[in-house]
């Protein structure tokens, strides 16, 4: 086989269906290991983009980045917010163990500037990781930050609304997140790199709100009627 | 001791013909406005000479641009020419309105003798695109007259000095007009025939002041100048005679005074992190610019970038006539320090400041934010948002400290829109902030929403439920 065409295979930017092998592009694992058995051991594709696809805010979607952020701020390298959606609060942050000097939240007032901060802040050796809540976003523009961040060779997650998963995109990684019932995080992996989609997998992630695993309300119940009532 | 003078007869001329690049006939006009005191060659070709009157001028050539000589702008030009020749002698004196006096007999042994004093000064007029009368004299008057008749030779010895001064008609030797008329009557020409009158009768006859004069030309009485100091800021200008209304047409000359800022930077051995650009407008107030970086910079072509890219984002409000660019901070520059052996972290560091003034400068300061925990109960107080700085030094791990808190907060506390599905802690109660008027007095409850997200929700005294918080 020509030396072209098994680095097409190599990189995994050939889909061959009834294989499944392991490749060797570059990734970083996400820290919850059924996720990262499901996207073939690897986790986060490094110099790629990714979408998680979910309704709301408060699902467990930061906790899903968590480990590797705080790989990333441990190794002295920058994560960029783009355009937050909420801000992210600082004391549990540190409670996380995410280092905050390496935090920059970067909020930008259109969409012409968001493309430019985004391809900047990908294509800078300094970033370790960028999390963007791009809203609505062409196609186009997508394959643009696919190549910039081809270039830099980070992680870049971005957040989407779930309306978005019928639209095409170019990027590597494309996790659907749907919370479940007892605060875990169902994840469907609708696209990957080098191998068919379709894994689904739900994470544990009801210590973020410091809930017992056995999960007995052991709340006083409310709300109570008023005091005099 | 040796003085070297330098005349420039073209300030403002040249200062205007350096700050654009293509322009026609150009000539300074007084500040009166009638007649004319400086013309650039192409206007010297059409027939205008200094001293002619504008009407006439304006007759031989009616398309010619004209700039009014201003006499703050001239100290100032004059004060912008010390500053370079200060990099080259130590002792300066400012001979207003268009010289300056440089000592030179202690440079000699530095540079290698007088020519080579000498060549460096033609040199760095060269560079700067000046017209320049230098002269060497034993003192300062000497060396100023000399200097005034464009023939300034590059001599030290005294007798040829004298000489050539001997040589020189009366009225160019300065003194006042009355004095100058009552030695013609007498018969006198040159300024040799004056220097061969006995002192006492010159005091006499003429005046005493004349004969301070004539001493100080020649040496025998004591003429004291005083150095004059750098001042600790930098501040060029350019000034257009044609008003350019593309910003692109500002970069030809921000290119040269940047250039010069870098210079001047180097020689200081000193950095900056803020220029100060100011746009002047013929009928409007200057656009200010503030154009700042995030670590310390010297480099030219990084401030071209952030301004270029500062520009870029601000159209220009009207046609610029001139611009300023000024420096007020600055800072030491650093050794490198704490740098391993393949020099990765001094590339690193350097390329977040790049990214992080790129950034700044497009989209505003107020745009980045780094965040930091506060101390106090209330969430909305317990974290702040500051200016990105880079800091080098470890937080101390306090987390076990820390209470458990919700990754999202939200910008303000948000109506409870519907009941919540199961409770899974609380209340935790928050009261304070009596001490600032921003009163505080919630019970918090963490909450899962029929739509499946973790809520940190709160009722307030008013029994009002408000949403604080996502769990993500």
């Amino acid at each position: 086989m020509s030396e072209l065409l098994s680095n097409l295979l190599q990189d995994a930017r050939i889909w061959q269906g009834h294989k499944h092998r392991k490749t060797n592009q570059s990734a970083e694992l996400t820290g919850y290991p059924a996720l990262d058995n499901q996207l073939g051991g690897l986790g986060w594709p490094r110099g790629a983009l990714s979408e998680c696809l979910l309704d709301t805010c408060g699902i467990g979607e930061l906790h899903l980045v968590l480990p590797l952020m705080q790989r990333v701020t441990a190794a002295g390298k920058t994560i960029f917010w783009l355009n937050p959606p909420h801000t992210p609060y600082a004391p549990a942050l540190t409670r996380e163990g995410v280092n905050l000097d390496h935090l920059v939240m970067v909020n930008t007032r259109d969409q012409g500037d968001f493309l430019w901060t985004m391809e900047n802040c990908l294509r800078s050796p300094v970033t370790g990781l960028v999390l963007a809540w791009p809203g609505k976003l062409a196609s186009r523009d997508v394959r643009r930050l696919q190549l910039a961040s081809e270039a830099g060779g980070n992680v870049c997650v971005l957040f989407r609304n779930r309306r978005f998963t019928e639209q095409n995109s170019p990027a590597a990684l494309r996790l659907e997140l749907i919370p479940g019932e007892y605060q875990e995080l169902k994840v469907n992996v609708l696209k990957r790199r080098g191998s068919w989609p379709g894994q689904r997998c739900s994470i544990a992630l009801e210590h973020r709100a410091n809930i017992p695993p056995e999960d007995s309300p052991r709340v006083v119940q409310g709300p109570w009627p008023r005091a005099g009532n | 001791m040796l003085w070297l003078y330098l005349h420039f007869p073209n300030l403002l001329l040249d200062h205007i013909r350096r700050s654009q690049d293509a322009i026609g006939a150009l000539a300074i006009v007084d500040s009166a406005g009638q007649g004319v005191v400086q013309a650039c060659p192409t206007a010297r070709d059409l027939g205008i000479s200094p001293g002619m009157r504008l009407k006439t001028a304006l007759g031989l050539a009616p398309d010619i641009n004209i700039m009014r000589a201003d006499t703050n702008q001239e100290a100032w030009l004059l004060e912008n020419q010390a500053r370079w020749l200060y990099h080259y002698a130590a002792h300066i004196t400012l001979a207003p309105p268009d010289g300056l006096w440089a000592e030179v007999s202690s440079l000699q042994k530095l540079y290698g003798g007088l020519p080579a004093i000498w060549q460096t000064v033609e040199q760095a007029l060269t560079e700067r695109q000046l017209t320049a009368w230098v002269a060497i004299g034993h003192t300062p008057m000497a060396a100023r007259l000399l200097a005034h008749t464009g023939k300034g030779e590059c001599k030290a010895d005294k007798g040829h000095i004298l000489t050539a001064l001997g040589n020189l008609p009366l009225l160019a030797a300065g003194f006042d007009k009355k004095s100058c008329t009552r030695l013609q009557r007498l018969g006198l020409n040159t300024l040799g025939e004056v220097f061969a009158l006995p002192t006492a009768e010159l005091a006499r006859r003429l005046s005493p002041e004349l004969l301070v004069i004539v001493q100080k030309i020649q040496g025998t009485r004591a003429d004291p100048k005083a150095p004059w100091q750098p001042p600790h800021t930098f501040r060029q200008r350019a000034d257009f005679i044609q008003e350019v209304e593309y910003s692109q047409g500002l970069m030809f000359s921000l290119r040269r005074i940047l250039a010069e800022l870098e210079e001047d930077l180097c020689w200081r051995q000193q950095d900056t992190d803020t220029l100060l650009l100011a746009l002047q407008h013929r009928h409007e107030e200057p656009t200010r610019l503030r154009i700042r970086t995030t670590g310390p910079e010297h480099r030219a072509e990084v401030f071209q970038k952030l301004i270029q890219l500062k520009l870029d984002k601000q159209p220009l409000r009207a046609p610029v006539i001139g611009l300023v660019l000024a420096v007020k901070r600055f800072t030491g520059r650093e050794a490198p320090g704490g740098q391993d052996l393949l020099g990765e972290n001094q590339d690193l560091n350097e390329a977040w400041h790049t990214l992080i003034s790129r950034l700044q400068a497009r989209l505003g300061e107020q745009a980045l934010k780094q965040l930091a925990p506060r101390d106090d109960h209330r969430p909305e107080c317990a974290w702040s948002a500051s200016e990105v700085q880079k800091s080098s030094k470890r937080q101390a791990s306090t987390s076990a400290q820390l209470p458990h808190r919700p990754l999202w907060l939200l910008k303000g506390p948000r109506p409870l829109p519907q009941t919540p599905v199961a409770w899974h802690s609380g209340p935790e109660r928050i009261s304070g902030g009596w001490w600032d008027g921003q009163r505080v007095h919630r019970d918090y409850y963490i909450a899962q929403l029929p739509g499946g997200e973790l809520a940190w929700v709160f009722r307030d005294v008013h029994d009002g439920w408000f949403i604080h918080g996502w769990f993500g």
